[in-house]
């Protein structure tokens, strides 16, 4: 991919089929502008696999408006995808996601850490749900930096590609 | 052995000795595919372990899986290792996102139980 500038920024509705509509979007945009389709394959990855995160640990109980969002944008080489929803002040999900990140920072590189969570999957009885398998997989296979931060009951998770 | 068709996905399953040969289409993208594939897998391993033939899984079609499919495939690779029946998986080489995610897998590998193959 060359170099680029671009922004979109969108409040989806909390659907799943949503999902997959904006895992695709993603990807035929950028096919339709880089060349690069594995490159896009990537970027249309990580932004499912964080929609996915943000629509299953959610919190969408209190609000009116049940949306998150999704922010994808570009700056020279950089790629960010972010996606922010709103967190339960009693739920463990985003301190699970803030230790997943410091898990895998203790790996010298993303393919140990990713299987080492293979391993941890397969070393459960039976389906470890929340598993955080989805986040490992961005930074390997999605060659992405990971970060998130907690504020006023709202998580965000970032991804952040060099291309 | 039927096929299985689950939102996006479809697997064809193909009764073809000297193995069950599985053929996965589409899109592997529900919320919960394990409540689907995983009473699909063990059918396949129950009919596999009756005719003593290994199962071979091609992804080389499949466009998309997330990661709770790939959860559900770590299962089977561990059901099948213990039911003693052998599991191929079988994929596009050529698809980055594809040797990416099997290449990893290969630290299942550790006997004649699993084998991964690119095609």
């Amino acid at each position: 991919m060359g170099n680029f500038n671009f922004s979109i920024d969108l409040p989806v509705r909390s659907e799943w089929a949503n999902v997959d509509l904006l895992r695709t979007s993603v990807q035929n945009c950028f096919t339709a502008i880089f060349s690069d389709i594995e490159g896009c394959h990537s970027l249309a990855m990580v932004t499912g696999e964080l929609i996915e995160n943000a629509i299953k640990y959610g919190d969408w109980t209190a609000s009116d408006e049940q949306r998150f969002r999704l922010r994808v944008w570009g700056e020279g080489r950089s790629a960010h995808i972010s996606v922010e929803n709103p967190v339960r002040s009693s739920d463990t999900n985003a301190e699970e996601v803030m230790k997943t990140l410091g898990w895998m920072r203790s790996f010298p590189s993303a393919i140990e850490a990713y299987r080492a969570k293979l391993l941890e999957i397969a070393a459960a009885d039976r389906d470890p749900g929340n598993s955080k398998l989805g986040l490992v997989r961005i930074a390997y296979e999605g060659n992405c930096l990971l970060s998130a931060a907690l504020d006023r009951g709202v998580l965000r998770v970032q991804a952040e590609l060099t291309v | 052995m039927q096929g299985l068709t689950v939102g996006d996905l479809r697997i064809e399953a193909l009764d073809a000795p000297p193995a069950v040969q599985l053929l996965w289409k589409g899109k592997s993208n529900e919320r919960h595919p394990g409540e689907a594939l995983a009473p699909y897998f063990r059918e396949v391993l129950a009919a596999a372990g009756t005719r003593n033939l290994p199962v071979e899984l091609h992804f080389e079609k499949l466009e998309h899986f997330n990661s709770s499919t790939i959860t559900s495939i770590i299962q089977l690779i561990q059901d099948s290792r213990a039911r003693s029946i052998k599991l191929v998986l079988v994929y596009d080489q050529a698809l980055k996102w594809q040797k990416l995610s099997f290449d990893a897998l290969r630290v299942f590998a550790k006997d004649e139980l699993l084998e991964l193959r690119s095609a």
